[in-house]
């Protein structure tokens, strides 16, 4: 689906939010991530945070200091300037290996999606390891990172009964998404792997370096290996 | 207990945390904003012992007991509790004297749902991000997690005589004090603009037209309403994740609104019907469980004014020396 037009809608008097588009695709993402960069290059100093979605973004500024009209009006300029440029013009998507594990304890859902696909689990894991993802957004949870796009396959729904509790690493599906748990969190999405790498902390700058637009590919570890690995922090990581 | 620049807490039942005005900055990486949930009142909790507006203060959810290793002045705002100085009943919103060893005690009230106590010179907590406010899910600010019984945090050191000759004649704004002394007995109206998903939900006057009641499931993410739910809701099931923010009034598949708070996650796939400015979230937050609101549509320059008038506030809190109030 063609990205033709955006929807602005202001909001609460001090937010101006941008729907780029109502399916999500990832040529979708990719509108957004120019969107996002281009807002936050020229309208940073001049609005409190750019915040990136799904398929939208979010402009939170102090009418103090400006007024949704002329946000808006700039998101506007923005939007078709950005639309002739490449993401690369703004901004320079960095590579993330991500080691995993999975099934068993690390992914019990692997059993599962393997199910769902018709697959054994070794087929399901290689599926996944097999292509790089675009990170599509930041958000959820501190450090939760959606991917997509999933190979078909493999794309099980979320669970009916989201879990209470999740382990921080866990690797998981839902549909065409994804994902990666920064930290312990309830949530819905199929997990079939877990990475002993520290997706998120508070004490680096940033606390985690992974942005909208970046590629992550995951390697399938063994047990062993994830003992050896748990604590370092995803910067820090090279495959 | 020692002569510490300290206090220590002597008793805590209910969900108390450390809290500043925020953690702003980092919603791109997921991390919520937190903050007071009542950010006005701890503002002015903090103006009237002399503090800095965004200093740390403690948030009581339910009740607090705190011994001060130190002679300071503390306040305490937000609804109405009773507050108790070595068991002898003090006033909120005024500044206190408490000497080295006393005893002070906030109790629930039933007015008001949220008190923050403010000790001069600040609370001085682990600043996660550029702030010390508590978010318990992410373990992150201050202790990572509600106060419990021995816990003890750093006072900020002040010069205790002469913060006192200055704040001892402050006061809050009069209405300020009158609307949190009667909160909840009337239903609250809810000043809101459209949502982001207004549109895409056919039945959203039903949020305009009844009262809607608190529910017991509420907490530092968002207060659950009870009453006349959208059935438009249901059609729409769960929608691209989109940036959500405080005051936002979701509506999940059930139909059953909830207004996220300061804890509130930073994307959200629920449709969001409504905006409440931002003092008026303040204001909710004083609801107990089984308190009425209702809401009430304002228009993006209104709120914008409100905003505004909101933001400079926080800012430069009104008060006013004792004296004079008889000017008129």
């Amino acid at each position: 689906m063609g990205v033709k037009e955006i929807r602005i809608v202001r909001s609460g008097g001090y937010v101006v939010h941008v729907d780029i588009c109502v399916e999500v695709s990832m040529e979708c993402v990719k509108e957004v991530h120019k969107l996002y960069y281009a807002t936050k290059k020229e309208l940073s100093g001049f609005v409190e945070e750019v915040v990136p979605g799904v398929s939208s973004l979010a402009v939170y500024y102090d009418p103090r200091l400006t007024s949704s009209e002329q946000i808006e009006s700039k998101i506007r300029d923005l939007w078709l300037w950005a639309r002739n440029i490449e993401l690369k013009d703004l901004y320079r998507p960095r590579k993330f290996t991500i080691p995993a594990a999975y099934g068993g304890d690390f992914g019990p859902d692997l059993q599962s999606v393997a199910g769902w696909a018709k697959l054994t689990e070794e087929e399901v894991v290689r599926i996944h390891t097999s292509r790089a993802y675009t990170v599509i957004t930041l958000g959820f949870t501190p450090g939760f990172v959606y991917l997509g796009e999933v190979d078909p396959v493999i794309a099980a729904p979320r669970l009916e009964t989201p879990r209470v509790r999740i382990p921080r690493g866990s690797v998981g599906i839902a549909g065409r998404m994804t994902g990666i748990y920064g930290l312990e969190s309830p949530g819905g999405w199929r997990l079939i792997g877990r990475t002993p790498l520290t997706m998120f902390d508070p004490k680096k700058d940033p606390p985690i370096p992974i942005s909208p637009g970046d590629q992550v590919e995951f390697k399938a570890i063994k047990p062993e290996e994830f003992d050896r690995l748990v604590g370092v922090f995803v910067g820090d990581y090279t495959a | 207990m020692t002569t510490q620049r300290s206090l220590q807490v002597v008793l805590a039942a209910g969900f108390t945390t450390v809290q500043d005005l925020g953690r702003k900055g980092f919603r791109s990486l997921g991390v919520p904003v937190s903050g007071a949930l009542d950010r006005l009142s701890a503002v002015y909790a903090n103006a009237l012992v002399g503090n800095e507006p965004a200093s740390p203060v403690i948030e009581v959810i339910g009740s607090l007991a705190v011994k001060f290793g130190v002679d300071t002045v503390v306040a305490v705002a937000g609804g109405y509790p009773r507050v108790f100085l070595n068991d002898v009943e003090v006033r909120p919103w005024n500044p206190i004297y408490c000497s080295r060893g006393s005893v002070l005690r906030v109790v629930p009230s039933g007015v008001g749902y949220v008190h923050y106590i403010a000790v001069s010179g600040g609370v001085v907590c682990d600043k996660v991000l550029g702030s010390a406010s508590t978010y318990v899910r992410g373990g992150m600010g201050c202790l990572g997690r509600t106060l419990k019984y021995g816990d003890v945090l750093e006072i900020g050191l002040t010069d205790v005589v002469d913060v006192w000759g200055r704040v001892s004649d402050l006061k809050p704004p009069q209405q300020l004090v009158e609307i949190h002394s009667s909160i909840g007995k009337d239903a609250l109206t809810l000043r809101a603009t459209e949502g982001i998903h207004s549109s895409l939900l056919s039945d959203v006057d039903v949020l305009l037209r009844g009262e809607y009641v608190v529910s017991a499931e509420s907490d530092r993410m968002g207060y659950r309403l009870e009453g006349e739910s959208l059935g438009s809701a249901k059609g729409l099931g769960r929608l691209p994740s989109t940036p959500t923010d405080r005051g936002y009034v979701q509506v999940p598949p059930d139909g059953k609104p909830i207004v996220l708070m300061s804890d509130a996650q930073t994307t959200g796939g629920y449709a969001v019907a409504l905006h409440v400015v931002p003092p008026d979230v303040d204001l909710l937050a004083q609801l107990s469980p089984g308190r009425r609101v209702r809401f009430k549509l304002v228009s993006i320059e209104e709120a914008e004014q409100e905003v505004r008038r909101y933001l400079d506030e926080l800012e430069k809190p009104r008060l006013i020396r004792e004296e004079l109030e008889y000017w008129g």
